[in-house]
């Protein structure tokens, strides 16, 4: 298990205010981030740009040390025993970059294996099988440079399993991808964990994929982790109010005065939207009016297409939870950030 | 020691493949050596080397030749780094150093390959043509084999050294240019290259100083024209390998820091 706890990192950074001048100025990027990884398990790590992930993700591979906090990777130490966990690690990274173009698949696959020190006759055999795994069998004598994007992106999911590492960190895997590819790798991710076995670590800013892959998800933003749980409780905390939709098949007068007097009665200030075109009702309400708007439509033997509360998005949480500061309060743009309300 | 083998063997590797994948590159490494030996050459020619106080008594119109062939050999063998060093910070740019930092390989190994492999690949053609002159005009010299064998080690030991050294400048280096423009051309000039040292102003000879290039070539001809043996050229040697310690240990507080640097700030940069 991967446990980090109470991780902080602060970088100084110098400006110079003149030609011998310089003033040093402290940027907080990440605060009090603590998270768990579990084997099998694909925890999401969502947030705007600039929330914290990458810095987050750099101090759980060794690559930054935490100016305070700890972490434990199966036991061993994350300062003092980097060089062993490296070992257990990897990360891939979405974009065409960090693999050598000149080189083909195989022989990509081959010099990361000699960095890691693996075996020759076990690394040819690792080889073979993670070219097959990733559908490059056929392409591995190939140059990089005439690969497509899809198949570079399955050479860096096949990069980063070379040292068969039990925690892998994925930031942003699907970059760039068409829709077909992106579903396919994701397919990809969803064996490593469930038949593999492989803890993974995803940062996207594909909604989409969270839903599909994660088990947990950790929301970040300004260096700090602001909410927590699986994908659906957290949609949750984005829908403050329930929504039901109507779609009637014809025009019924009488209908929208009785589902007006019914609802209000229930619930003073739930708001009702005709939308005349598609001949559809949206009901916003703090409360559950659904049996209100079943009774009604039954007794005005209303005929209607569609009835159904739309679902929470998690899109529309993260993005309501990264504009709230730590009093609760809401940002009115994402940048500026000067004008809050309540 | 295995692994340091490993990382060292996958890193020449890795750079032959990525660099020298076309075979017309061969053909400009030689040309360019040529045309640069011969500029080389017609520098010197206009000097009265015999005249020059400081000991190139030894050189005259029918030795010239050798005499600034072996000193272009051993530019070209240190010259050779500046550029790959300057390719090789490129990993830091593509972000594959990040990925190699990722991995519990020996960063030692891994600027020492590249130094090694961008050395053969280099100069292996330009040696062939050297040793070809060389053997032309062998039957003029008395050579002392053990001074020789000692002085083309040392050569070969103090430019990978200086590979790896650059290789360690360049990763971590802000402005990779700014490195490539003090470092190539003023080698060229201050060791006793293209014009001989022992006529420079105090302050120039200061700055070759610096440059292990400028012992190295001297010892060579000496070895090579004057018919050197160990005794004469102990003083040399002795620099030699203290200046290879020197570079050793720079490389090493150079990769130290760097890393240092990297997981303080989060940039590879470190000046």
């Amino acid at each position: 298990m991967l446990r980090a706890e109470h991780l902080s990192k602060t970088y100084v950074t110098t400006d110079w205010s003149g030609f011998l001048k310089r003033k040093k100025s402290k940027v907080e990027a990440v605060r009090d981030v603590s998270l768990e990884m579990r084997g099998g398990q694909i925890i999401g790590l969502l947030g705007i740009n600039g929330a914290g992930k990458t810095t987050t993700i750099k101090m759980l591979s060794t690559l930054l040390q935490p100016t305070s906090g700890s972490i434990d990777v199966d036991g061993l130490d994350g300062v003092r025993d980097a060089i062993e966990i490296k070992k257990r690690i990897n990360m891939i990274a979405g974009g065409e970059r960090m693999i050598y173009w000149r080189l083909t698949a195989r022989e990509n696959l081959w010099y990361y294996g000699q960095l890691y020190g693996i075996d020759n006759k076990q690394l040819a055999q690792r080889i073979e099988r993670l070219l097959g795994m990733v559908g490059l069998a056929e392409k591995q004598d190939i140059p990089v440079e005439r690969f497509s994007k899809g198949m570079k992106q399955r050479l860096q999911i096949a990069r980063g399993l070379i040292n068969d590492p039990g925690y892998i960190f994925m930031d942003e895997p699907t970059l760039g991808l068409d829709a077909a590819i992106a579903k396919e790798l994701r397919g990809y991710v969803k064996d490593l964990a469930c038949k593999e076995g492989k803890s993974i670590l995803l940062t996207t800013h594909y909604i989409q994929e969270v839903e599909e892959l994660c088990e947990y998800v950790y929301v970040m933003d300004k260096g700090t982790v602001i909410a927590q749980g699986t994908p659906k409780e957290l949609a949750l905390l984005g829908m403050e109010n329930k929504v039901l939709c109507v779609e009637l098949h014809e025009n019924h007068e009488r209908l929208h005065r009785s589902l007006t007097e019914a609802c209000q009665s229930a619930e003073r200030n739930c708001s009702i939207i005709w939308d005349g075109k598609n001949m559809a009702y949206t009901i916003t309400s703090s409360k559950d009016l659904s049996s209100t708007v079943a009774k009604v439509l039954l007794e005005q033997q209303a005929v209607f297409k569609k009835f159904y509360g739309q679902e929470p998005g998690l899109e529309d949480a993260i993005i309501k939870l990264s504009r709230r500061d730590k009093d609760g309060f809401f940002y009115e743009g994402t940048e500026g950030r000067d004008e809050k309300t309540a | 020691m295995g692994s340091f083998m490993k990382v060292l063997k996958a890193e020449m590797r890795k750079q032959h493949k990525n660099y020298f994948f076309n075979k017309s590159i061969y053909i400009t490494l030689f040309i360019w050596p040529l045309l640069t030996f011969i500029s080389a050459y017609y520098c010197y020619k206009p000097f009265r080397l015999d005249k020059i106080v400081g000991g190139l008594d030894y050189v005259n119109e029918s030795n010239l030749v050798v005499f600034v062939l072996i000193g272009y050999l051993s530019l070209v063998f240190f010259r050779c780094f500046v550029q790959s060093a300057w390719r090789f910070s490129m990993e830091r740019t593509f972000g594959t150093l990040e990925l190699i930092y990722l991995t519990p390989a020996n960063r030692l190994a891994f600027i020492m390959g590249n130094a090694v492999s961008s050395l053969f690949e280099s100069i292996w053609l330009f040696v062939v043509f050297a040793s070809g002159i060389f053997v032309l005009n062998a039957s003029a010299y008395n050579i002392d084999m053990l001074s020789a064998m000692l002085g083309i080690i040392l050569l070969i030991v103090l430019s990978i050294l200086w590979g790896m050294l650059l290789n360690a400048l360049f990763l971590f280096s802000r402005d990779s240019s700014f490195l490539f423009t003090v470092l190539e051309e003023p080698m060229e000039i201050f060791a006793g290259i293209k014009v001989p040292a022992a006529v420079f102003p105090i302050w120039a000879k200061a700055i070759s100083a610096v440059f292990p290039l400028t012992y190295i070539a001297e010892m060579l001809r000496r070895i090579f024209i004057k018919g050197d043996g160990l005794v004469q050229i102990k003083g040399f040697v002795l620099i030699s390998i203290l200046i290879g310690f020197a570079i050793l240990s720079i490389t090493i507080l150079c990769l130290k820091l760097g890393e240092r640097h990297a997981k303080k700030t989060g940039s590879m940069a470190l000046f």
